[in-house]
């Protein structure tokens, strides 16, 4: 099976200015490289401040690199990248138009990118939200009238509008509760069996990585320190950042079972 | 004697045109030294329960309650100020979100200097209590396990990161050695290492200071490796409550048996990508609440008699209210358990 995503040595730098007087602030990402097959589930873990949020804003070409190259299904890094990659933000429900409705938040995301006419984009929208697990008549509704769950599910629905190959999502879970949470990852799990999607994410959540990632890259100051298969790496690591990451969950894991059976 | 009790809250939001009861019939006890988590998805009402007890209630809303006692002296009949010399020294909330609690105009130094009480200064003069506030400030930061306190003192909120920030809300929560801690979501979205820092920190405080704390999440992980006893919350009522150890040994409500399966971590035979056990649908908003037991519409179980609001009953310290629990001895049913008098 061949890679349908490749990253190759990709750098950036963000700058932000400073005060005054003060020294402006870099943050140097790279150089990352990694590749992705067909259908396979990347979990992207690390500290706050370790560029993981800049690589997901790289891969789906919020960005712009500096040095290096992605390349999807082996073409070159174009237009049709806005098709085959999508992404969904870390606050889902911030990165809606609350006076539109969603049945025009979806269909602006048509009108951008396809050829298609009224009726037809209204028939995608509507057989895109059943997909989901919402309802036809959601076309009609606005932001604020939906409950977290449902947000994330528009969330995903304008992410897989466009029939993307790769999903990018940074921290889906991290604002829904529990009970909603297992919903979306049962969701996404279907969605990707029904579809063949890949799905790159960000969580902290290492008990939902080890539950639905193939592989695992773990990234500090920018550049990735150790990747491979979800359970080789929480199994062995071999970095002391993943080994105490790695840690700190099997402790509160063991503390759990220790409470439940002693 | 239990150090916080509240009996039978309920609290109304007048929302214009009807009222609604976004807590009934909460029961919550704190005892000394004793650590409870309080667990309930957005929406249940934990904040609400927070703000009840502080006090901090805006005009639309309004509260009914049997009791609320700090230290068996009723904080529902105190005056004002009576009560904001108990919330001043003796209760401590850390809020949610510490980027947004703390002053984003005031540098950390000086928040903190002003959170330690007037009594704490035993020097006379102007500039040596000057002197000795700062002191303090930075033995309270040493004491959250902030070392390096010169880095982050003549700082900015914004300029500190999340998990600082949290523990600079610790610091100032503990600057008046109270006896009872409030963590509202305090773990949120932090990753596991820093995550456990901030839950020993804790844990550190329960068992040196005797400090009895109040932890309100819904981050399980945190709560199953520190907590003695919890008390679920569904949708502003009660649903289960007791020891830890008991909850997750014998969930006997259907929906602390739900919260405990949808976490992938404690399913040990779980096969990854397996589904994960769910309950279908969301928390409902506070228009729309189901009348009788909240959970009906949403429970697998759920039967008609559970339009009624279920008496809550106990067993050995272990509360639960359920038409139909779990995990229960059949022919025993009638004889081991006892109604609680309400």
């Amino acid at each position: 099976m061949s890679a349908i995503l490749d990253v190759k040595n990709i750098e950036y730098t963000y700058i932000q200015k400073g005060k005054l007087f003060a020294k402006d602030q870099t943050f140097h990402l790279g150089p990352v490289s990694f590749s992705m097959q067909a259908g396979e589930t990347i979990a992207i873990v690390g500290n706050n401040g370790s560029g993981k949020s800049l690589l997901a804003k790289a891969l789906a070409g919020a960005l712009n690199i500096e040095k290096g190259e992605i390349l999807i299904a082996n073409k070159e890094d174009g237009r049709e990248r806005h098709n085959t990659i999508r992404m969904i933000l870390q606050h889902s429900a911030d990165a809606f138009n609350p006076a539109l409705s969603i049945g025009s938040i979806l269909s602006q995301t048509l009108r951008l990118n396809t050829d298609l006419n009224e009726n037809q984009r209204r028939e995608k929208i509507e057989e895109t939200l059943v997909n989901v697990g919402l309802l036809r008549e959601h076309f009609h509704f606005y932001r604020h009238m939906l409950s977290d769950g449902q947000q994330q599910r528009v969330a995903l629905a304008r992410a897989l509008i466009l029939d993307p190959e790769i999903i990018v999502a940074d921290e889906p879970f991290a604002a829904l509760d529990p009970s909603v949470r297992s919903q979306t990852v049962n969701l996404i799990l279907k969605l990707q069996d029904e579809l063949g999607l890949g799905f790159v994410f960000i969580s902290h959540n290492i008990g939902i990585v080890r539950h639905i990632s193939d592989r695992v890259l773990v990234m500090d100051k920018g550049v990735i320190i150790e990747q491979g298969k979800t359970h080789d790496v929480f199994t062995h690591p071999r970095t002391i950042l993943t080994q105490k990451l790695v840690q700190a969950h099997t402790n509160l894991v063991e503390k759990h079972f220790v409470q439940k059976y002693a | 004697m239990a150090l916080l009790e509240i009996k039978n809250l309920t609290l109304f939001i007048d929302a214009g045109d009807e009222t609604v009861k976004a807590l009934e019939k909460v029961n919550l006890t704190l005892n000394e030294g004793e650590i409870r988590a309080l667990v309930g998805e957005s929406g249940s009402g934990k904040t609400l329960i927070v703000r009840a007890i502080l006090g901090a209630i805006p005009d639309n809303w309004s509260i009914k309650a049997d009791r609320i006692t700090y230290q068996g002296k009723s904080l529902l009949d105190m005056s004002g100020e009576q009560r904001r010399q108990i919330m001043r020294r003796e209760i401590a909330v850390v809020f949610q979100e510490p980027a947004s609690a703390l002053d984003p105009s005031v540098k950390i130094k000086e928040q903190i200097k002003e959170s330690i009480p007037d009594e704490f200064i035993t020097k006379a003069w102007p500039w040596k209590q000057n002197k000795q506030r700062e002191e303090l400030t930075v033995n309270l930061l040493h004491r959250v396990g902030i070392k390096n306190h010169k880095r982050y003192m003549e700082c900015y909120p914004h300029e500190i990161p999340t998990d600082i920030s949290q523990k600079i809300m610790i610091a100032m929560a503990l600057a008046s050695e109270p006896k009872i801690l409030i963590a509202d979501d305090s773990t949120r979205g932090m990753e596991s290492a820093t995550k456990t820092q901030i839950l020993r920190l804790l844990l550190k405080f329960n068992e040196t200071k005797k400090l009895a704390i109040l932890f309100v999440s819904h981050d399980l992980l945190a709560i199953t490796s520190m907590a003695h006893s919890m008390t679920v919350l569904y949708c502003g009522q009660t649903v289960e409550s007791g020891k830890v150890k008991s909850l997750l040994k014998r969930p006997l409500h259907p929906y602390t048996k739900a919260l405990l399966d949808s976490a992938p971590s404690f399913q040990v035979s779980l096969p990854p990508k397996s589904k994960l056990v769910t309950l279908e649908g969301t928390i409902p908003t506070l228009q729309h609440l189901p009348t009788g037991c909240r959970l009906g519409p949403r429970c697998p179980n759920a039967r008609k008699e559970c339009v009624m609001v279920p008496v809550p009953r106990n067993i050995q310290d272990h509360l639960y209210s359920c038409h139909f629990p779990l995990h229960l001895p059949k022919n025993t049913k009638h004889k081991v358990y006892k109604e609680v008098k309400l």
